[in-house]
């Protein structure tokens, strides 16, 4: 019987084999107008650059060769060594704290009290204004002498307040609360999501089973929230190392450079426009830099991925722990180093926030073996 | 290692987020050589040339020079080009790369020519330089290597606004033309204390934020800033000390408002002056035409006003002022259609010749030509002050440029920017910032 039924199977086959090249050739038909959109704008400047970090490149004269010339060159520029620890000191903050506010606002506003659409809609404000609008307004709030921001804290007792935005001190910290109160809606829409996706059941049966809040979001919400909070947590991250725009607005880098950032030293050295950076034009030099914040990128993601990947409890677990804590380890450390150093911070304020920022990314590995045991 | 033309045009598309690049950037060859005598259009054939501006609208400059050279050569059309003002330097940059660039560039600040004419996007027009006239000030800063890049039109400088109105209100006399910085100083502290005795808000004077406010007579009246082996070229800033401390001292009494609250609430320098919040401001030429036209439309109110000399370091300049300003100018695109080239040429010597001038006069631009007859017909305008110190102000003086040429020049500047905020925004003290700032010009650290 088996041997005289070649032909249907061959037919069947054929069939699949025609089935999946059409839907492959329908597949390339949606991504094609956004991914040769994507190619001429975005990819070949982005591998042009690769080349052009190794040359002299001013964009008007023809490039040469220089080899390892501009990254030399970068090491030896206090500027951009500042630039690379102020990039951290912004990123790592401003990771943690909108992370934090973006979940417990989420969560907030995840439950069932009066007037929830307005208060998201709210939060999420911030987002869709205008960036230059939000520098004018927030210029204004932390105006040293007149701003409502000192006022308030003169009003409370403080007896010097901050300079904020004029204070090459207290400059990343106005900029890092600026940032997080700008971006937090966008994130908490993000989490909104997630929550959704979780069981109501999930949580009826742990309060049958006496479970307190806490154990609830512990058991329940963080690990449930692991796919929302990977991607929130590498779109936070890429967002927070290439900040640009909130500096140009706020500070353009200033007071003196203590908010130059790898972003704004990029500009700086090539197209920039500002009265106090005029752009040099040094696009190999520039390229150079960018390539740096490239790799701190995708570092950090790579990282979140081992991460990820250590805590997903369906796959067996391939990567070696100790490696990627490592890593993780060594890029922070570098960075509480290098930030405290330049900042003038001191170890102890630069521990404490390695401490919290390492973790933070522990916190979700561990729950979720915890869970497995 | 050389990287080949086709490569090169990719990259400038690449910079243009464009393929436009492609077309015209592979050309074989770039004319750079003086084409005098090789390259002569006759007379009367008709040629057309752009030429880059912009805000046409509210800048009307270019149309005036435009305009006025249709009278001398009416068998040139000349078509203008409309860039963005704040990206101006950007967008030029992209349209050099990409072969859009008019034939005729308008270089809004000098400083940039060192960077497009050693990338060979300009045209040696020394020749064209060389048969100026004498009262022509500026050409010296589009000058790279001993070659002449650029022909100024325009030369503004700095100097001393007053409102007149609130000097009389104190009490107080009028600039006399013999002003040192101590003079400035002492009679912004006594104008502010006498003005609020006399119930007026306003404060003694006004410093915009920008470092040239402070840093552009520092470097002029040191003398030397164009000077390769001087103190600004090799990092040497002790000179700008007493410029900070004045400035600092009249900032923490009062009687200019804080570099933190112009950043902070946005002040434009208009407003502060045409308002009357102020009764001194160092500001530009440009201004001029500007608070005529404003208090004309009533967006500035309505007061006497008067222009003085910049403040001298001591007496010994006060005959002929030294202050500061960069010329705006004009260059011919490398690229540009060889039987244009003369025509190019000839419109660039036009544009700072004297008919040129009262023609910029006549709309209240400073031309960069300077004699009777120009500052008779800028203060010939409706709503210029009369008085013979405001004429004499305005002509006679020794202008400095802001910016020098030369390679390391907007990397100095950037330095001396990042510096100037740090100390007015009393983040830093000013003898060690002015130290920091010249080791990383010395070591080159940028």
């Amino acid at each position: 019987m088996s041997t005289t039924t070649p032909a249907p199977v061959r037919q069947t086959a054929h069939r699949a084999h025609k089935l999946r090249r059409r839907n492959t050739a329908l597949g390339w038909s949606f991504i094609a107008p956004n991914f040769i959109g994507f190619a001429v704008i975005t990819l070949v400047p982005i591998i042009l650059m690769f080349y052009m970090a190794f040359t002299d490149w001013n964009a008007l004269g023809t490039p040469h060769w220089t080899g390892l010339a501009n990254f030399q060159r970068l090491a030896r520029n206090s500027t951009f060594r500042a630039a690379v620890a102020q990039t951290f000191y912004y990123a790592i903050p401003h990771i943690i704290l909108t992370g934090v506010i973006a979940l417990a606002l989420a969560i907030l506003l995840n439950q069932k009290i009066r007037g929830v659409a307005f208060f998201r809609a709210a939060a999420f404000f911030p987002y869709i204004t205008s960036i230059v609008a939000i520098a004018i307004v927030w210029n204004l709030l932390f105006s040293p002498k007149y701003g409502p921001v000192n006022q308030f804290l003169t009003w409370i007792g403080v007896a010097h307040p901050p300079g904020w935005t004029v204070s090459s001190t207290w400059a990343m910290p106005a900029l890092i609360i600026v940032g997080t109160w700008r971006e937090m809606g966008y994130y908490m829409i993000l989490f909104l999501a997630g929550l959704q996706t979780i069981p109501r059941e999930l949580y009826e049966a742990a309060k049958v089973d006496g479970a307190s809040g806490w154990r609830r979001f512990l058991h329940i919400t963080w690990p449930g929230l692991r796919p929302t909070t990977f991607f929130v947590t590498v779109m936070l991250a890429i967002q927070s190392f290439k900040v640009f725009d909130l500096i140009q607005v706020m500070t353009e880098g200033g007071p003196g450079t203590s908010t130059y950032v790898i972003s704004f030293f990029i500009f700086q050295k090539s197209i920039g426009v500002s009265s106090n950076a005029p752009g040099t034009g040094e696009f190999g030099y520039a390229s150079a830099a960018s390539l740096i914040l490239f790799f701190i990128c995708l570092t950090f993601t790579i990282l979140q991925f081992i991460v990820n990947q250590q805590s997903d409890l369906r796959k067996p677990r391939w990567t070696p722990v100790p490696l990627a804590l490592g890593l993780v380890a060594f890029a922070l450390a570098v960075a509480s180093f290098a930030s405290g150093y330049s900042l003038g911070l001191g170890y102890l304020g630069y521990l404490a926030l390695f401490v919290v920022c390492f973790g933070f990314l522990m916190i979700h590995v561990r729950i979720l073996r915890r869970r497995q045991q | 290692m050389k990287l080949g033309k086709p490569l090169a045009a990719l990259m400038a598309g690449a910079l243009a987020f464009g393929l436009a690049g492609c077309g015209s950037g592979g050309t074989t060859s770039t004319p750079t050589t003086t084409a005098a005598g090789t390259q002569t259009a006759t007379a009367s054939a008709p040629v057309t040339l752009t030429m880059s501006g912009w805000s046409l609208k509210t800048t009307p400059e270019f149309q005036t020079l435009v305009d006025a050279y249709k009278k001398v050569a009416p068998n040139v059309t000349i078509t203008l080009k409309e860039y963005d003002p704040n990206t101006y330097e950007q967008l030029m940059l992209t349209d050099m790369t990409g072969g859009q660039a008019p034939d005729i560039i308008t270089i809004k600040q000098a400083k940039y020519t060192w960077q497009w004419a050693t990338g060979n996007a300009l045209m040696d027009v020394s020749d064209v330089v060389a048969g100026l006239s004498k009262d022509v000030t500026g050409a010296a800063s589009y000058a790279v290597n001993g070659k002449n890049y650029g022909v100024p039109y325009r030369q503004d400088s700095w100097l001393l606004f007053y409102n007149k109105d609130l000097f009389d209100a104190a009490g107080v006399a009028v600039p006399d033309g013999k002003w040192t910085w101590d003079t400035y100083a002492s009679t912004a502290k006594d104008l502010t204390t006498k003005l609020a005795a006399a119930g007026k808000t306003a404060l003694g004077t006004y410093e915009h934020s920008w470092q040239s406010t402070l840093q552009g007579f520092a470097n002029a009246q040191k003398g030397d800033n164009t000077n390769p082996a001087g103190p600004y070229m090799t990092g040497n800033y002790t000179y700008m000390q007493p410029y900070y401390d004045r400035a600092l001292d009249l900032q923490n009494s009062g009687a200019q408002v804080a570099y933190g609250d112009i950043s902070t609430n946005k002040l434009t320098y208009q407003a502060q002056f045409g308002k009357q919040s102020t009764a001194m401001m160092l500001m530009g030429s440009w201004y001029i035409a500007t608070l005529v036209s404003q208090q004309t439309s009533g967006d500035a109110d309505k007061f006497t006003w008067g222009m003085a000399p910049a403040p001298q370091v001591d007496s010994s300049t006060v005959s002929t002022p030294v202050t500061f300003g960069d010329p705006t100018g004009m260059g011919i695109n490398a690229k540009i259609d060889p039987s244009k080239l003369q025509a190019a040429k000839d419109f660039l010597a036009f544009v700072a010749s004297e008919d040129a001038a009262k023609a910029l006069a006549g709309i209240g631009i400073t031309p960069s030509t300077s004699s009777d007859a120009v500052t008779a017909a800028v203060f010939a305008t409706a709503g210029m002050p009369s008085d013979a110190l405001s004429k004499t102000a305005y002509q006679v003086h020794k202008t400095m440029p802001e910016n020098p040429s030369g390679a390391d020049v907007m990397n100095i500047s950037t330095v001396l920017g990042a510096a100037h905020t740090a100390i007015m925004s009393g983040s830093a003290d000013a003898t060690s910032e002015l130290a920091t700032a010249s080791q990383k010009v010395k070591d080159k650290d940028w």
